[in-house]
């Protein structure tokens, strides 16, 4: 449709012009309006909710539902899973990664060549998740918070990316610290890792990211609600319970829900509000090293 | 003569095999250990256990030695000649066939429009609403269609004013290949142009003032620069997406999919899923996955040669 329009109407025309600024609004009103929609239903007074019918602005002004919300136990227990897991999963992400990119980077390794294979292969076949769920029943990790943690601290494609940054750190500066007789321990403690910052932080923001909204893995080896992630949790009121949407719940909430009268679904918006707020809220600003991750990521090849 | 001299001196002068050369390799292969461990556990390891779809695997056993019973091509016989084969490579195709239509395509266009936008501002901030969906969970995402599509629905309701009939779509066979490829296109399009968008911005803006000059309008410098520049890029997505047509988006299909639109929606990883994770089939289901990732690398393999001959790039 874009096209046809573009095709007919010569260079420089305004109606184009306006055309084209009207598409890109159109793209961020769809990309922003559910979201938008979400909070202010999730706002509105809880007849007017229980409607759906509220568009705009919120009707009328409620906080009930986020009061509802934050009593809810078993949802702050696994927003602290999520803590629990982010938070070392960042830290190892950043440290495996330079590690294997510094050896990789070293000019005199020696079976660099052989290291490298070892690290594609993986990255072009997998044994699929049968066989890594097997794995982790065999070693123990099955109903263990450490499932989420140890088999997801490292990734090919991030050392990749380190040793692609660490290649444009010049030669010249580790040489400098060698004949100053530093050891490559010392190179990577005083070369490497103060250059590196702008990827390690590439990388992190990746891994939190990440690690915030994954769910499959959790699902899969987290058998028992006591140390699923957020995600999990979400999964249960958002989508499992999508018929009645009151499971689930806290015996606490939904007490206040038949109290005040207010719909499953306005308090599963105000969920849904309440648990992106930390991304959403961040987002913006760290952008910037996706988009860096992203083209340097692609540089590669 | 000299290039034999010369490389027989660099061997013998250099430190490769020196002292300090082999200690410092030492210590960086002591750095690396763990990592090199952790991967060795966790990809290789899982890909020596496909050995499994060879055997009538029970959980516990060892895979080779004592107790292993070999059963040949059995469990890839039972998927090809299964009740629901030819389902789930219809649903698996057609899926991911709507993907390669309107998720690939979407990125590319938005990235086209986005570079006709001049005023940087409000470029800024199309951009940066459009990222929004790819930092949003899949699982909040999922919810949300769920409740939108609805009995009720804010999209149920939308639909009604057309002219379509009030209903639960979540239920409906016939909506759930839209659902789902609304929803790909939906979180992924903002953030799939990222790529695009910077290379087409280092596109040397001296070709576009010549164009000009030679009197082509937007839709001719867009035919003839833009797109011309991004040709590898676009190629070498279009070879991978390719070579995962048989890999949905399995997650997000298990969070939308229920009993009711299994018949459009069961694609092979779901599959796998509810039969290996939930009822424990493993050697069937680890078949299965190898069957997909052979189909998988056929078909990036075409799509490979295809490219090199069309357009000159290629993944190898």
């Amino acid at each position: 449709m874009r096209q046809t329009k573009k095709r007919k109407i010569r260079e420089g025309n305004p109606a184009v012009t306006v055309l084209l600024y009207v598409l890109a609004g159109l793209a961020a009103f769809v990309t922003l309006y559910p979201m938008y929609y979400v909070l202010i239903l999730s706002l509105s007074e809880p007849e007017f909710a229980a409607t759906m019918k509220v568009y705009v602005l919120p009707k009328g002004f409620n906080l009930d539902a986020y009061t509802a919300l934050v009593r809810d136990t078993k949802m702050w227990r696994a927003y602290a899973n999520t803590f629990l897991y982010v938070i070392p999963n960042t830290i190892l992400m950043v440290l495996t990664s330079t590690v294997v990119a510094y050896g990789l980077n070293y000019k005199k390794l020696i079976g660099r060549k052989w290291l490298t294979m070892y690290l594609l292969i993986p990255m072009y076949f997998s044994g699929g998740f049968i066989t890594s769920f097997l794995l982790i029943l065999k070693l123990g990790l099955y109903d263990n918070p450490l499932s989420q943690i140890i088999p997801s601290c490292f990734s090919i494609w991030n050392i990749i990316l380190v040793r692609s940054y660490f290649r444009t750190i010049p030669d010249s500066l580790s040489e400098a610290a060698k004949i100053d007789g530093a050891g490559v321990m010392q190179v990577l403690a005083n070369v490497f890792i103060p250059l590196g910052k702008p990827i390690f932080a590439v990388i992190a923001v990746y891994t939190i990211v990440g690690t915030w909204n994954s769910w499959f893995r959790a699902s899969i080896y987290l058998p028992h609600t006591e140390w699923q992630p957020l995600q999990l949790y979400l999964r249960r009121i958002l989508v499992e319970a999508s018929a009645s949407a009151t499971d689930n719940l806290d015996l606490d909430v939904l007490e206040q829900l038949l109290k005040k009268q207010m719909s499953g679904v306005q308090l599963k918006y105000a969920m849904i509000i309440f648990t992106s707020l930390p991304v959403l809220c961040t987002y913006p600003f760290f952008q910037k090293y996706f988009v860096k991750g992203m083209v340097m990521g692609s540089l590669k090849e | 003569m000299l290039r034999k001299d010369n490389s027989g001196q660099k061997k013998k002068g250099s430190p490769k095999y020196g002292k300090g050369v082999i200690k410092e390799n030492l210590q960086i292969y002591a750095l690396m250990l763990p990592t090199l461990l952790l991967i060795l556990i966790f990809c290789y390891y899982p890909l020596y256990g496909v050995i499994i779809s060879f055997q009538d695997y029970v959980p516990g056993n060892a895979f080779f030695g004592e107790g292993v019973k070999w059963v040949g091509l059995k469990w890839f016989k039972k998927f090809v000649g299964g009740h629901y084969f030819w389902r789930l490579i219809k649903n698996t195709l057609v899926l991911s066939g709507l993907n390669l239509i309107f998720g690939f395509t979407a990125p590319i266009l938005f990235a086209l429009l986005i570079d006709q936008i001049k005023h940087l501002k409000f470029k800024k901030f199309v951009q940066t609403a459009s990222y929004m969906p790819y930092f949003i969970s899949m699982v909040i995402v999922a919810g949300m269609v769920l409740s939108f599509t609805g009995a009720d629905g804010m999209i149920t309701s939308l639909l009604s004013v057309f002219g379509f009939e009030k209903q639960n779509y979540n239920v409906n066979s016939a909506a759930f290949p839209w659902i789902y490829t609304f929803t790909n296109v939906w979180k992924g399009f903002g953030f799939g142009s990222i790529l695009y968008c910077s290379i087409i911005s280092s596109i040397d803006p001296g070709l576009y003032e010549a164009a000009k000059l030679d009197g082509a309008n937007r839709w001719q410098q867009v035919w003839h620069i833009t797109l011309p520049g991004l040709r590898a890029v676009i190629a070498i997505n279009l070879i991978n997406t390719v070579g995962s047509v048989l890999s949905t988006n399995t997650d997000l299909i298990l969070l939308l999919y229920n009993p009711a639109t299994y018949d459009v929606a069961d694609v092979i990883g779901t599959y796998t899923y509810r039969l290996g994770i939930l009822e424990g089939q493993y050697s069937y289901t680890t078949a299965a996955g190898l069957f997909t990732s052979i189909i998988g690398f056929i078909f990036t393999y075409i799509a490979n040669k295809i490219s090199n001959a069309l357009t000159g790039y290629g993944l190898w």
